[in-house]
């Protein structure tokens, strides 16, 4: 476990006027790598982290030093430095989302993911990076089966999704208009496009920025004189501008609701001041959401995801035990021990199968000994002989003396490691 | 008979217990149980009938609690497409405790016996009847329908939609579900009106006890127009229509209730009395 070691710049520590200076491309890391070494990099928008095996961590810091250009910064105050076990922990702590600024969010799992693909592919990463990364996506996806914290949305913009499926059942075929093209209405606007809504139509007081925001979604931008026609059109409204008073008040409402017959509308208005009149909300069929309402069921959800924090922490723990454990077999003694071990499992359920006499049983397990240790005796001098991490792993994938191999190639529950350490102590 | 009358009322409880517990707690599992406890809840059902039928050789319509009985059998069956949907499963746990109730009242010792059918009511009132059933049964499952419709809305208008109506279905599906459920029904209902009249006239049935019987079914008919000519002409979508649904359905039980008390033969068969 001392081999690993981790750079966190992120929201707790660095002022976002840092974060926004440092980013690093996964090639960035290729002047540290000699030897043995690994790294990889992870930017999202609250954190820029850099991964290090056989690396020390003054020389991480160097690297992002000089590659992000920021000497004037003393780094070492503004960010958190994990090594050893909690290296990994915070790994996996960050790729389940437990460690993100919005408890339990799934999004940072994909972004690792890219940024693991990034690494392979510029080839920072190997055996042990690798593994520790597979070993953190597992985590994750633990995580978010196995305990309720990302069952509940904690953003404005996913809750919106939820209470218009509850309304409209398939989103999918639902209109959407945003009126604003602000950040908060961008992001709702995003969320919805990526659950694949019919329409998205943008409106804006500027209108370069609703066809850009429009070409950015893949939607289309409207004007403001349009307003009551598309209001008429649409399923689901966002608004989001920086209107001084509301734009849709109830005159304006109950025009519209009488000539779409009444036909369902949500209105989620994020704006402050609000854009939507409250008096809205108790016309017929029309379910007016305004920042707060949705804030409160936004904190009630997020209490819920922290209760779920000390389960999702015990699978955490369990995980990282579980990579320790693969860890110290990780060497050329503890993988022929493992080798033997295995052989001799074998060689016991195969002759406690056979119905014979005890006699000729000893005759047969000393000769099944012999063949097989006849028949690995080559594979363990070679193993000896280069004992490189590479074909120790291979060794270990070959004979699938891990867990998580046989759960994979053979669909054999894994064993717990437990059980393992006593095989190894018997 | 009885045995299976009780086999029967056995299978609508734990139905019943099945799907409060799917909406509850909603998981594959509970799932797939819920469904195959309300096949097995609604071929028990249709033993029980078909049974009823043979043993007398007769449709088993010919007293209010056959009727009652037969209109549970017809709306469990309506039910089913639903019940075998994901989205609209939970459906059956607001349905079943409900049907187990006047399955309950239904399975009355009067209801074992079938009033053996002559003349002009053989081949007339079974239709009449059966038309009648169909359609109740049908606005029995968009009362239902409107239930879970009023209690879905308010529960997104609150904003707390992760509780236990996390599961009920989208308010769009059910709003669909109501407008057919009332359109097919009127259509039977009025049909079955409609043959109610030419069997009273082939039986030559006098007009004044029947007086109270066709003022109530007038009236339930008239509730159930009103809720499709708002539909039709004003576009009333979802909360109105479900709310003038579950008035019309409980006028339609107070009414058959009421005029049952009030009037003891002026229900189907006792008319030839």
């Amino acid at each position: 476990m001392n081999r690993f070691c981790c750079i966190s710049i992120n929201h707790r520590h660095a002022p976002v006027s840092l974060r926004e200076r440092i980013h690093l491309e996964p090639a960035s890391a290729l002047p540290l790598l000699k030897g043995d070494a690994e790294a990889l990099t992870l930017n999202t928008c609250n954190r820029t982290e850099i991964y290090g095996c056989h690396l020390r961590p003054s020389e991480m810091l160097a690297l992002i030093t000089s590659v992000c250009q920021i000497q004037d910064t003393n780094l070492e105050g503004l960010c958190e430095i994990f090594e050893a076990r909690d290296a990994i922990a915070h790994l996996f702590a960050v790729c389940s989302g437990l460690d993100s600024l919005v408890l339990g969010e799934p999004q940072i799992l994909g972004q690792a993911k890219e940024a693991f693909a990034a690494a392979v592919r510029a080839g920072t990463t190997a055996t042990l990076l690798n593994k520790a990364m597979h070993r953190a996506f597992r985590t994750a996806k633990r995580v978010r089966n196995e305990t309720e914290i990302g069952r509940y949305p904690v953003s404005v913009a996913s809750e919106a999704v939820e209470l218009a499926g509850h309304v409209f059942g398939d989103i999918q075929r639902s209109a959407v208009l945003v009126i604003g093209a602000g950040d908060m209405a961008c992001i709702a606007a995003r969320r919805l496009k990526d659950r694949g809504v019919r329409t998205l139509t943008i409106i804006n007081r500027t209108h370069t920025a609703a066809c850009a925001l429009a070409r950015d979604l893949g939607g289309k931008a409207g004007t403001f004189d349009n307003l009551e026609t598309e209001l008429m059109r649409s399923d689901i409204v966002i608004t989001s501008t920086g209107a001084p008073t509301p734009l849709i008040g109830r005159p304006l409402m109950e025009r519209i609701m009488k000539a779409r017959r009444h036909s369902p509308l949500i209105i989620i208005d994020i704006a402050l001041p609000r854009d939507v009149d409250p008096e809205v909300g108790r016309l017929y069929n029309c379910y007016l959401y305004d920042i707060d309402a949705l804030k409160d069921i936004v904190e009630r959800h997020a209490c819920h995801r922290e209760l779920q924090l000390d389960q999702a922490s015990a699978i955490l723990e369990s995980e990282v035990d579980a990579f320790e454990a693969w860890l110290s077999a990780l060497t050329a003694q503890e993988t022929i021990k493992d080798l033997y071990a295995l052989l001799e499992r074998y060689i016991g359920e195969e002759l406690r199968s056979e119905h014979i006499g005890e006699e000729d049983q000893g005759h047969l397990a000393q000769a099944v000994h012999r063949v097989l240790k006849r028949f690995i005796h080559r594979p363990v001098s070679f193993l000896k002989a280069h004992p490189s991490l590479a074909n120790i792993e291979n060794a270990r994938r070959l004979f699938q003396l891990d867990e998580d191999y046989q759960d994979r190639h053979k669909g054999q529950p894994p064993r717990p490691c437990a059980d393992r350490d006593s095989e190894k102590a018997s | 008979m009885i045995v299976l009358a009780w086999v029967t009322l056995i299978f609508y409880v734990l139905a019943s217990g099945w799907f409060i517990l799917c909406l509850l707690r909603p998981g594959r599992t509970l799932t797939v149980g819920a469904r195959i406890v309300y096949l097995g809840c609604l071929a028990v059902h249709l033993a029980f009938v078909v049974a009823l039928g043979l043993k007398d050789q007769s449709l088993p319509l010919s007293s209010p609690w056959q009727f009652m009985n037969m209109t549970i059998l017809m709306a469990s069956a309506m039910l089913l497409p639903f019940v075998l949907k994901h989205s609209t499963l939970v459906m059956g746990a607001f349905y079943l405790p409900a049907a187990t109730i006047a399955l309950n009242f239904s399975l009355h010792q009067e209801s074992l016996y079938i009033q053996p059918l002559m003349g002009a009511s053989r081949y007339l009132y079974p239709l009449h009847t059966l038309s009648v059933t169909i359609g109740e049964a049908l606005f029995a499952v968009a009362a239902i329908t409107s239930v879970i419709y009023l209690i879905h809305e308010r529960i997104i208008k609150k904003g707390s939609i992760h509780g236990p109506g996390a599961s009920l279905p989208p308010l769009s599906i059910l709003d669909r579900i109501l407008y057919a459920c009332l359109g097919l029904g009127f259509v039977a209902l009025t049909t079955g009106m409609i043959l109610g009249g030419f069997w009273a006239v082939k039986a030559d049935l006098l007009a004044g006890p029947l007086i109270p019987k066709i003022t109530a079914a007038g009236i339930t008919w008239l509730a159930f127009a009103v809720s499709l000519h708002q539909r039709f002409a004003i576009g009333w979508q979802g909360r109105r229509t479900a709310v003038i649904t579950l008035v019309g359905f409980i006028l339609m039980i107070i009414l058959a209730i009421g005029t049952h008390l009030a009037f003891p033969n002026t229900h189907g068969l006792g008319l030839l009395q």
